[in-house]
């Protein structure tokens, strides 16, 4: 098996291509595991993984928690509600305290940029990064390049164009990093109030304003979710006016190609960034991307771990 | 007091650098005659310099004596050739002249020169005014904000009309606070890249707007801390060109480091003034080449260590600097700008702002005097700091030039 050049992960930014190969190439294996009436191997037997969860998170928690269930590691929940962290305890202490009990993979989210690099630099334990800030969710990103891949065969030439919210999201962040890196060409598309103003970073992108032209030639679109509280904070005027000018809705696919596929990172506000009749049309995979979210999360703690079990 | 033979040293006088000769100090100056009993330095061709002057000194005490206090404060001083400073502390709000005659007792160090600001606010709230007559009795040299929002706007006419009174100055760090709106860093491609909120620099350049009308509006004169970006600096030359009496300064770190440090996530550049851009930190360079910029502060703020060993968004903000500011800036400012400008931002500026006397070195009189080796390099080691904080940017990191000693208030100190 070869191995990961990473040794976390932290986002995408920066990843090779060969290492998302890798791991894209190991998830399509675990989605196979996943069609068997026994839906466990044993890679990760003596393993023990810790998902470190400072945010609220159902879906995510959930898909790596399953993830490790069915590498057969042992899995331990804390989170920040019931933790010593309330108590007033600092990160680092929390994370010293857990690995002294021995553990191997830290799976984090935090509402902290920066915060997986922080524990890897304050630790031994193989860090795996659930979403930190508005910085990166990589994990995410690699299941809808799977879902990608798995529907179109390649992201090699592909238009991936994501419409929403894309300064405060890291779902978009990973998405264009690792999807530029596989050879997709990204475009992204939001109100003016909620895209970068300093894109110099991210000139391998596309930035379009009319999202009739932002989906044009898309073969796939990522809905990003609408945060509520961007109303309160007067990013956005109404719910009303954003669906009508940026929601993917009937009309707006009007413009678009007929097999475009339809993505989003979830849940989903129906209504709003999707209508529902396109979040449950023939053209959506999101349920896809949930089952290969659980595929995607196996490969890249199987590989972080080294592939041990295997060898 | 203690006496001192420095041989083979280079002192500042007039102007320039003598040429290697020997300086025999004692009770505080420096005296013609041998000294008999000194303590004999050999200081290997190195440079004595005047000792500098500290702007945005934050010693923590009384409130936060947790932290640091003027004993520490005082240590750091020693240790980077720094004879006095002036006095602004986020913590401790002078704001009556009972606290400012407690905190003048408690930095009563034999031979160190303290300014103080004066709040102008009752605790920086801008809601109540100071007794700012009575502060100015009591010795303020100015009032300040604290580094804190000063953005309501007929409090602040209301509270520069009132001090007008005592012809001080008003310091402020300028930061429109709901433009800041929860940012740390520059907003800039490298904060939208690493998806953190950014300042933009219009929340500076309003902020400074706003003051700067407001000055010439009252006549009242005005220091800007802690300038970030260029577009501030054009407003300041205008508003001189309109007759406002404004002057600024910009911070030692300010003038090193740019947003690209973000990349590394390090919490000890989470700091109160944002590091701008590269371009913003050239503008700087060229403001004080041109003169815009009369002075390089050093915002000498301590933290614990546990609260930068966090990540970098939940870090308390802030950077020590006296121990390593010579060293860090004397190479480039000497290199851009010439020694005796060099010597003018770090010292005789920042003393003329405060009002403080100036160090200058001359054979017969008050000796301050930091003992300088250009030719040594320093590590930013922990070791280096004063008390117990390390919350210095550049740590880990080799500077240019090494301080052997100071000879401060009469007392040599060996570094």
């Amino acid at each position: 098996m070869s191995a990961l050049e990473i040794k976390h992960l932290f986002g995408l930014r920066g990843v090779s291509k060969q290492d998302i190969r890798l791991i894209l190439d190991h998830a399509k294996q675990f989605r196979e595991v996943l069609e068997r009436p026994v839906k466990k191997v044993p890679s990760l037997r003596g393993m023990t993984v810790v998902n470190l969860f400072f945010e609220n998170s159902t879906r995510t928690r959930t898909s790596f928690e399953l993830a490790e269930k069915r590498l057969s590691a042992d899995t331990v929940n804390f989170t920040s509600s019931n933790s010593s962290v309330k108590k007033g305890e600092t990160l680092v202490d929390t994370l010293r305290n857990i690995e002294a009990m021995k553990i191997d993979i830290v799976v984090v989210r935090h509402k902290g940029t920066g915060v997986p690099k922080f524990l890897a630099d304050n630790s031994k334990a193989i860090i795996v990064n659930a979403g930190d800030g508005a910085h990166e969710h990589p994990t995410q990103a690699l299941l809808d390049m799977l879902t990608v891949e798995e529907k179109l065969g390649t992201l090699e030439g592909k238009n991936v164009t994501i419409v929403g919210d894309i300064r405060h999201s890291r779902v978009a962040r990973s998405n264009l990093w690792g999807m530029t890196t596989m050879g997709a060409h990204v475009t992204l598309c939001g109100p003016s109030t909620l895209v970068p103003r300093n894109t110099e970073l991210m000139s391998s992108v596309t930035w379009e304003s009319d999202v009739k032209k932002a989906v044009k030639n898309a073969d796939a679109i990522i809905a990003l979710r609408l945060q509520k509280e961007r109303m309160d904070d007067a990013l956005l005027p109404s719910m009303r006016e954003y669906r009508n000018t940026f929601g993917i809705t009937h009309e707006l696919l009007e413009c678009a190609k007929d097999k475009v596929l339809i993505m989003h990172p979830g849940p989903i506000n129906r209504g709003v960034e999707l209508d529902s009749e396109i979040a449950d049309g023939e053209n959506s995979v999101i349920l896809n991307q949930v089952t290969n979210g659980v595929a995607v999360r196996m490969a890249v703690l199987y590989l972080l771990a080294g592939g041990r079990a295997h060898e | 007091m203690n006496k001192i033979v420095l041989k083979n040293v280079r002192p500042f006088v007039n102007g320039k650098f003598e040429s290697p000769t020997t300086m025999n100090l004692a009770d505080g100056k420096w005296v013609k005659e041998d000294l008999t009993d000194a303590t004999v330095f050999d200081a290997g061709g190195a440079l004595a310099l005047p000792a500098l002057f500290g702007l945005g000194l934050d010693f923590k005490e009384p409130l936060r004596d947790d932290i640091y206090d003027f004993k520490d404060g005082v240590d750091a001083m020693r240790r980077g050739g720094f004879y006095g400073g002036l006095y602004e502390s986020s913590d401790n709000a002078i704001d009556d002249s009972r606290k400012l005659s407690a905190i003048k007792q408690i930095s009563s160090f034999a031979g160190f020169a303290f300014s103080f600001l004066g709040a102008f606010s009752v605790g920086y709230k801008c809601k109540e005014l100071t007794e700012m007559i009575e502060l100015a009795e009591e010795g303020a040299v100015g009032f300040g904000d604290g580094n804190q929002d000063a953005t309501r706007t007929r409090f602040l006419r209301l509270a520069m009309e009132y001090g007008s009174m005592t012809g001080k100055r008003f310091f402020f760090m300028p930061l429109d606070e709901s433009l800041r709106h929860h940012g740390l860093v520059h907003e800039g491609h490298y904060a939208d890249t690493l998806g953190m909120k950014g300042i933009p620099r219009v929340a500076e350049t309003i902020a400074a707007f706003r003051i700067l009308e407001m000055a010439r509006f009252l006549k009242v004169p005005v220091h800007f801390k802690q300038v970030s970006c260029g577009e501030t600096l054009k407003l300041i030359e205008n508003a001189r060109e309109q007759g406002v009496d404004v002057t600024c300064d910009v911070d030692i770190y300010h003038l090193l480091l740019d947003d690209s440090c973000l990349f590394n996530l390090d919490s000890h550049c989470n700091v109160v003034m944002p590091f701008r851009s590269a371009s913003d930190k050239e503008a700087l360079w060229q403001g004080l080449k041109s003169g815009t910029v009369n002075a390089i502060s050093v915002n000498h703020d301590p933290v614990l260590r546990q609260d930068k060993e966090v990540n970098f968004e939940d870090a308390v903000p802030g950077a020590i600097s006296l121990e390593i500011a010579l060293p860090a800036l004397w190479k480039p400012l000497v290199e851009k700008l010439g020694d005796a400008r060099a010597l003018e931002l770090l010292s005789f500026a920042p003393a003329k702002i405060a009002h403080a006397e100036s160090s200058d070195l001359s054979l017969g009189s008050k000796a301050n005097l930091v003992l300088f080796n250009d030719k040594e390099e320093t590590v930013v080691a922990p070791s280096l700091f004063a008390g117990q904080v390390r919350n210095c940017p550049l740590l880990g990191q080799t500077l240019s030039g090494k301080i052997k000693g100071s000879y401060l208030g009469g007392l040599w100190t060996e570094v």
